[in-house]
């Protein structure tokens, strides 16, 4: 199994009181209270982080998200070719630079095949479908998003693998009469696609597609339910059946010298939950298009619900949303949780966040891999997993 | 009122249909209207009311291919024509406005007289002015107080802009409907937002006679957009209604329906 670093590069910097009184922490709040000094020196750390992921065999995520004190990296594909040319060993998933706000999905693919240039394959390319703040940030209409996305995922793949001159693409969402890139990428006949959603029909079609499912946490059930979709479409499709590397888990981690000290450190992440996740409800509940209108009434009367209550660390151990302990804990929880869903390929750690330091980040990414990522090498092979059909089991 | 099914060009339509007199097509705004609605019994003395739901909207179906305003447009023309009447008068509220004034441009031979309700669909200030406020970007209870002159007279059934606030007061059906109607006027008119770039140099176009009428504290298109969209309609008249904001058919039901029924009598 894989071990990836990822930090969304927050800005926990913002005074209390200014929070408190905004309606939304993102899209809509000023960027006054972004100093930019700050978050020179947080990309400063960042990029610190990864190199010294580089060199200790973990590999690198980058992510994408806009205008909030969650995420600096507006720019995915620059801070991405930064972390390309820092570093010399790590694959590097960019999950991703948001097609769904992207007006042309060639100008994509060109940014991705010069980043595996660069990179000299080890780019990885993620794709997200990207709601909420997104949409008025990137002014990206929030209706038939999934559709959209789609077919940038197949306008990009196409751009990246023909060799052959020009191409015409006149779709419903997008045209370009002359697709052309230069260069081309390293890798044939391209780069690994990844795509990070729970959304079970979706995962099918990752799983027909053969592209990497990662989810986000997910927790116990959520994700074996997403994976074994996944591997059921194979299953009927006739398709072989998927490895463990098509599969991979994004969670809060902090390897510690003791249980105590990650636990207590780990405490820290949970800002991500209940700061920087705030939004105005145009952004989340009443953004159109997200459910189906007949699923709207018991959606609106329950209200969103997607993040957890329960914040202790103890409690997102238990829930499978957090890997916190000494290296031996941390390892076991990731075994375990390998074994709850049937297989994992790649445990991603979100371990930068929230009020987690820069010093406190290196230490645990030093112990992950040190102390964990050996015991999560020539892992027993799992026994065949029943496969109910997660679409059924899943209606009400 | 009663509420009808009408099939045009594919599209199973809901229509709400009723009263007595000269035709009057009625095109809703970002909510469909309830038959029961105070405003439709009013009019209905005076003329006899074809309000149909849009495409995607209340209990109308949506084509697949349905996405723009381009479409709408196209399809009310295929409606205008399968109605018997050689001539309509054409009533259109915000975003039912826009489509009116579309219609008015491109088909105004089946037009006897255009009724606008504080329309969108022009772009009239410099580039860093909205005239018109973001539905999807604005925070419900924000848009409520713009929407209305006293948001406490929203209510089941014509809530209008800020119907997000009254989930207790509604229906699991009511919810539904409005879930629908939001989603299909975001795809309708995300980009550019509720207007379209060339219509404000078409509007010379517009040759039947047009009663702008405009709530005077609506804070989504202001008054001052209203008078700008009148000027460009050869002749049109402009008429405020106190106490009343975007949705003036909904707040202040009588005193729209008096100005509408002096105007189709022709003074």
């Amino acid at each position: 199994m894989d071990l990836w670093s990822h930090c969304e590069n927050p800005y926990p910097f913002v005074p209390n009181e200014v929070l408190q009184a905004a309606d939304s922490v993102r899209a809509a709040l000023p960027n006054r209270y972004c100093d930019p000094m700050i978050a020179s020196r947080l990309f400063d750390e960042i990029f610190d982080e990864h190199a010294l992921c580089d060199d200790l065999g973990i590999n690198i995520v980058t992510t994408e998200h806009h205008a909030g004190i969650n995420n600096l990296c507006g720019a995915n594909p620059l801070v991405t070719a930064i972390v390309a040319r820092i570093t010399k060993k790590a694959k590097i998933l960019s999950l991703g630079t948001l097609v769904t706000v992207r007006q042309d999905p060639v100008r994509v693919a060109e940014e991705y095949a010069t980043l595996d240039v660069i990179s000299k394959g080890r780019l990885q390319i993620g794709f997200v479908k990207s709601g909420g703040t997104e949409m008025a940030s990137g002014d990206a209409n929030p209706v038939r998003l999934r559709q959209r996305e789609w077919e940038a995922i197949d306008l990009i793949e196409k751009a990246l693998t023909s060799h052959d001159g020009p191409f015409s693409w006149e779709g419903q969402f997008f045209t370009h009469p002359h697709v052309n890139i230069w260069p081309r990428p390293w890798q044939q006949p391209r780069p690994d696609f990844w795509a990070a959603t729970s959304d079970l029909p979706t995962c099918a079609e990752l799983g027909r597609r053969g592209m990497v499912n990662t989810l986000l946490f997910g927790g116990y059930d959520k994700t074996k339910l997403a994976f074994d979709a996944y591997r059921r479409a194979r299953s009927e499709a006739g398709l072989p059946p998927p490895g463990e590397d098509r599969f991979a888990y994004l969670g809060f981690c902090y390897v510690g010298d003791t249980d105590e000290e990650a636990l207590r450190i780990g405490q820290k992440i949970a800002w991500f939950v209940t700061v920087s996740l705030k939004a105005s409800p145009q952004y989340n509940k009443f953004l159109p298009g997200q459910i189906a209108p007949e699923m709207v009434p018991k959606a609106w009367r329950s209200g969103t619900g997607r993040a957890p209550t329960d914040l202790r660390a103890e409690s997102l151990v238990t829930q499978g949303q957090m890997f916190a302990g000494n290296p031996d804990t941390v390892a076991r929880q990731i075994k375990e949780f390998r074994r709850r869903v049937g297989g994992l390929g790649g445990l991603i750690m979100m371990t930068r966040q929230g009020l987690v330091t820069h010093a406190e980040a290196e230490k645990s990414y030093r112990l992950a891999a040190a102390e964990v990522l050996p015991q999560l090498q020539d892992l027993d092979r799992l026994e065949p997993v029943e496969q109910p059909d997660p679409l059924v089991a899943a209606s009400p | 009122m009663k509420v009808e099914r009408a099939q045009v060009q594919g599209v199973d339509l809901e229509v709400i249909r009723g009263g007595d007199g000269p035709t009057v097509v009625l095109l809703h705004g970002p909510t469909v209207y309830s038959p029961v609605a105070p405003f439709l019994a009013l009019l209905g003395r005076s003329a006899s009311i074809v309000a149909p739901s849009h495409p995607g909207c209340g209990g109308s179906t949506r084509p697949d291919d349905f996405d723009t305003v381009y479409d709408l447009v196209h399809f009310y023309q295929d409606f205008l024509d399968a109605l018997p009447d050689e001539k309509v008068t054409l009533i259109g509220c915000s975003f039912g406005g826009w489509l009116a004034t579309e219609i008015a441009v491109n088909y105004g031979h089946r037009l006897e007289q255009l009724i606008l309700v504080d329309p969108v669909g022009i772009k009239v200030r410099g580039r860093e002015e909205r005239d018109i406020v973001h539905h999807f970007n604005t925070a419900p209870d924000e848009l409520a107080r713009r929407a209305w002159h006293d948001p406490a007279k929203q209510r089941p059934g014509q809530f209008g802009l800020g119907w997000q606030q009254h989930l207790d007061a509604m229906s699991d059906e009511e919810m539904v409907v409005l879930a629908r109607g939001w989603d299909a006027l975001c795809l309708y008119a995300w980009r550019p937002h509720l207007f379209n770039p060339k219509l404000k140099h078409w509007l010379h176009r517009i040759s039947v006679p047009t009663l702008l009428l405009w709530g005077a504290s609506d804070q989504i298109v202001t008054p001052a957009y209203g008078r700008a969209y009148a000027d460009l309609i050869p002749g049109s008249r402009f008429e405020l209604i106190p106490e009343a904001g975007h949705h003036p058919e909904l707040e202040q039901p009588e005193a729209l329906v008096e100005r509408v029924v002096r105007f189709l009598n022709g003074s």
